[in-house]
């Protein structure tokens, strides 16, 4: 299957990748993996005239974790962040999320970077990435700027991003101690899967351990846009942990999603799911508290 | 000039920006074919529709090719080495007919551009023979009866192949999910695993 034509560009450094995309016009897109960009191009529903490849800029493509904060580079692949050991012991529920998306061989190509720039509403890493408050560092040739996560995706496929601009990094903060979290995705089946819903949770209790100090439920798929659910939170802060609490959470995120009918599921069962999936990522999130 | 050095050479990217800034966009690979010794300048734009000069190593062979950016690693494999072990199936990163290992690692040829492949090493099928003798995992794939049609079995090949070089030896969890990414229309999804589990069994030998 043909690609169309494009004009290719291998910029050095993410300086000469603003430069280009700055000077290159709007008929540009910034390949960084391509499982999206590639295939909507061979679909022939995007032609670019220039493609600019972000895959030489080492800066990119680095994992940096710092006086707990982890900086992701957009080129970090899903596949390096499924098996990245800060991930997987200070932010369990993106370690979920990447290696939940796609297949092994997409998350050897797939980027963080990527997952975010496409805003589709069912992406496996925003959920767990706003959950663990991140912010997303822009740049252009005229400056840089800090966006969070949740104000960044617009709307399916759109985001805050201009033309002349792209992403250099995504900052989290690491949890306070005390604090665990998960992602749960619902699919079909097991591999391959796009999600049905998914939903990423976070808790952070106080140093007694009793009460809930701080509370995140996310959900995708279930709006135009990954969904930080206020009700939740609302009903998680200041309670102690239990069972009953974590379904009460479950059905306020519930009321807080607008999903609709489509060929994936029905609206009503969606809503049903949100219902259980946070219950049982809260449930986790608090295990792995216990378990600490 | 060798292509390696113009890919990683800071100066020669350096200069693209210049030329960029100065408002010409064209120089690009000036023509298909520039000559082996020139110490021309080869700026990091390629020019759509033209063909431009890269070394892809395959199979540890070190191969001088004129590709255009558009064509993928697959398409230059199959239609310019003739290298047909690798297979197309979708093309789009759906069902893993053309995986081959990138520096070891397991990809969909059909989403990789060839001139993003310059500079790694890429093994093929092909690259797993000893002389006319089959590798260790095409030996297991026949000996437990690994597939029916055979279409996607060099990918599956190729995937598990990549997943014993990380993990020698997986678990039957760790195989199932290695080749995950590898569809079979055939079903032969349950000896596909034994042969994983046999090849690794043979690589320890």
């Amino acid at each position: 299957m043909p690609l169309p034509e494009f004009e290719f560009h291998e910029p050095a450094t993410v300086d000469e990748a603003c430069r280009m995309i700055g000077e290159l016009g709007e008929k540009t897109k910034i390949l960084a993996g391509g499982t999206d960009l590639l295939v909507n191009m061979k679909k022939k529903l995007l032609a670019p005239e220039h493609l600019v490849s972000l895959d030489r800029i080492q800066s990119l493509a680095q994992l940096d974790s710092s006086n707990g904060s982890l900086r992701i580079g957009p080129c970090v692949k899903a596949a390096e962040m499924a098996e990245s050991d800060v991930v997987i012991s200070d932010f369990p529920a993106l370690q979920e999320g990447a290696s939940k998306l796609g297949s092994p061989l997409i998350r050897n190509l797939a980027t963080v970077g990527g997952n975010l720039v496409t805003a589709r509403p069912a992406a496996d890493f925003p959920p767990s990435l706003i959950a663990y408050g991140a912010t997303l560092v822009l740049k252009s040739n005229h400056g840089e700027r800090t966006v969070p996560l949740t104000e960044f995706i617009q709307a399916p496929g759109e985001t805050v991003l201009s033309p002349d601009e792209m992403l250099k990094a995504i900052v989290l903060e690491k949890p306070s101690p005390l604090s665990g979290s998960a992602y749960i995705k619902l699919g079909v089946r097991e591999a391959l899967e796009i999600s049905l819903l998914n939903v990423a949770a976070l808790l952070t209790l106080d140093e007694s351990g009793g009460t809930i100090t701080a509370a995140r439920v996310v959900m995708g798929s279930v709006a135009p846009t990954p969904l930080l659910s206020p009700s939740a939170e609302k009903v998680l802060l200041g309670e102690t942990p239990s069972d009953v609490l974590f379904l009460d959470a479950g059905e306020a995120a519930a009321s807080d999603s607008r999903p609709i009918d489509d060929f994936r599921a029905s609206a009503e069962y969606k809503r049903a799911m949100v219902r259980e999936l946070t219950r049982r990522a809260l449930t986790l999130a608090f295990d792995r508290i216990q378990t600490q | 000039m060798s292509d390696k050095d113009s890919k990683r050479g800071g100066i020669t990217r350096r200069s693209f920006i210049t030329t960029m800034g100065a408002g010409v966009a064209g120089v690009a690979a000036s023509g298909a074919l520039f000559s082996g010794t020139s110490q021309a300048k080869a700026p990091e734009i390629h020019k759509a529709g033209e063909a431009m000069r890269i070394t892809l190593t395959i199979n540890d062979h070190p191969y001088v090719l004129l590709v255009e950016p558009r064509w993928t690693l697959l398409h230059v494999l199959r239609e310019v080495i003739g290298l047909t072990g690798t297979k197309e199936g979708c093309g789009r990163g759906e069902c893993g007919a053309c995986t081959v290992l990138i520096d070891d690692i397991p990809r969909y040829a059909c989403m990789t551009l060839a001139v993003e492949a310059q500079g790694h090493a890429v093994t093929t099928v092909e690259g797993l023979m000893h002389g006319e003798d089959l590798g260790v995992v095409q030996q297991a794939f026949v000996q437990k009866d690994a597939f029916q049609c055979g279409y996607c079995t060099s990918g599956q090949i190729m995937a598990s192949e990549g997943l014993l070089r990380a993990n020698p030896l997986p678990s039957s969890e760790e195989i199932r999910r290695g080749v995950s990414g590898n569809l079979c229309r055939c079903g032969a999804y349950t000896h596909i695993f034994e042969a994983v589990e046999a090849a690794a069994e043979m690589k320890q030998k």
